[in-house]
């Protein structure tokens, strides 16, 4: 209980205190601490790729092992990211533990061949995907949901070279709509977001939350 | 008679032909070379005024915070922003806080440094990736030598002309942060907000809305959006490229989706007034 909850928690306490005074003391012995902090955070934060990398592999072993639905690509996922770390250490034609060249290695030709048309391409459907959605969801059922339809088209159609070669209006109106009543319900969401960023990192830093350490909130 | 089954197998149906409209309509403006002028948005001419307005030999730090899925619309504003840097005699300093990203930055930076000329080190500097994000933004704000002792080419950042005169972040002027996540948020809070320098901003579309907040209360200069604030840039730099080439296939596109929207509302209204009626 001492080293799985009141440790932890002791420290979490402690840190974050720490974290949150030293924004306030303009001393260089404040200074020091906050460089020395953030760059043990950029370390812990180069360990947590190699989690996210095993957790990734990890998931998709278990898909294939169970044969769940679509575990054929999970055996791609193997292949690409195995291929990509091995062309990456050999790296070619300069050879392992050579500096980055600025003639390209075989790594970057991959990368710039199949990695970024592959993303590329997964990106462009969601063009497709909104369409489809726009032209599902925006129906004029009640006064609400034609406000909403009425601001997509003027928007939509204020962002186009087009609308300003027929008339100012358009883009005008989009940036009204935009710089209005869009400002003011993301103010209202930005507000709202940080000021339940504030009470969850009081109730961390008090104890009250403390889910993170797994096993539940008790 | 409409029984579930056949409202999903319409469903199903309009969704394809939506799709197959899309597709051709794309495809066509593609194909066919067609010219369509741009009027720059005032938030993209704020952008480029602000790096008319810095002396030559200023540096200029440029974060390119996105991976290949997000190239298409960040990629060409990206292009046209080095390219006016350059133009202009500034000293890019050049980094992303994506690793998937590293390898766009790398073409991109060379690409438009064998246009103008320029020499790594010398004119302009390349540091890659770090992980860290805010924290290292922070490291930055420190000692920016510090935080990134070498290039992506491995040279020592130690006395590199390019840096002269850059200890940290607060030596830097301007910033402009191109992202297709939450990185220009983290740039405001963890890097403008604190040491001092003015920021603009690039991004997809779809996030461009998420920022004007910080656009009133000038914590943006400028906000470049989606492909159409790189047609934006690319026609007040002169050099018009992949940003106004997209512009026709974007205006078709959003015109048949606005097309398609009306037409849906129209056949629901006609298909309901009968019923009404009868009702």
């Amino acid at each position: 209980m001492l080293y799985k909850r009141a440790i932890p928690l002791i420290i979490v306490f402690v840190m974050g205190l720490l974290a949150f005074v030293h924004e306030f003391v303009p001393h260089p012995l404040s200074a020091a601490f906050r460089e020395e902090m953030t760059t043990w955070f950029r370390i812990i934060g180069g360990f947590g790729m190699f989690i996210g990398l095993y957790s990734l592999l990890h998931m998709h072993a278990t898909r294939i092992r169970r044969k769940q639905l679509g575990w054929g690509y999970s055996l791609f996922v193997f292949l690409g990211a195995l291929g990509m770390i091995v062309l990456g250490l050999v790296n070619e034609p300069h050879g392992p533990l050579g500096s980055a060249p600025e003639d390209g290695t075989v790594f970057d030709w991959f990368y710039m061949n199949v990695q970024v048309p592959c993303g590329a391409t997964i990106f462009s459907l969601l063009a497709f995907f909104m369409a489809s959605a726009a032209f599902r969801t925006f129906r004029a059922r009640n006064l609400d949901a034609a406000l909403l339809l009425g601001a997509a088209v003027i928007v939509m159609f204020g962002r186009i070279p087009l609308s300003a070669m027929i008339s100012d209006v358009f883009p005008q109106a989009a940036d009204v709509l935009l710089e209005y009543p869009n400002l003011a319900a993301k103010r209202g969401i930005l507000l709202g977001i940080s000021l339940g960023a504030i009470s969850q990192s009081l109730r961390i830093l008090f104890g009250i939350e403390r889910s993170y350490l797994g096993g539940g909130s008790e | 008679m409409s029984t579930p089954e056949a409202d999903l197998r319409r469903a199903a149906i309009a969704r394809r032909v939506v799709y197959l409209l899309l597709a051709v309509a794309i495809v066509a403006t593609t194909l066919v070379p067609t010219e369509m002028k741009v009027v720059p948005s005032p938030l993209s001419r704020k952008v480029y005024d602000r790096l008319e307005a810095m002396p030559a030999g200023s540096p200029i730090l440029f974060s390119f915070d996105y991976d290949p899925s997000s190239k298409e619309e960040l990629y060409p504003m990206s292009l046209a922003l080095l390219r006016h840097a350059f133009r202009r005699g500034l000293r890019p300093i050049v980094m992303t806080h994506w690793l998937n990203g590293v390898g766009l930055c790398k073409e991109l930076v060379e690409r438009t440094a064998k246009e103008a000329g320029k020499e790594s080190g010398q004119d302009f500097v390349f540091l890659a990736y770090k992980p860290g994000g805010s924290n290292l933004l922070l490291n930055m704000g420190e000692s920016l030598k510090g935080a990134f002792d070498k290039d992506f080419y491995g040279k020592p950042t130690e006395g590199m002309p390019a840096l002269k005169g850059v200890g940290s972040l607060r030596d830097i002027p301007v910033v402009v942060g191109i992202a297709a996540g939450g990185t220009t948020e983290m740039l405001i809070a963890y890097g403008r907000d604190r040491f001092g320098f003015d920021l603009g901003a690039g991004c997809t579309a779809v996030i461009a809305p998420d920022l004007y907040p910080f656009l009133q209360s000038d914590q943006l200069f400028g906000l470049l959006g989606g492909l159409r604030g790189a047609a934006d840039y690319e026609t007040l730099i002169g050099r018009p490229d992949t940003g106004v080439k997209g512009m026709p296939a974007q205006s078709v596109a959003h015109i048949l989706i606005i097309a398609l929207v009306a037409g849906a509302n129209v056949y629901v209204f006609l298909i309901r007034r009968p019923r009404r009626k009868e009702a």
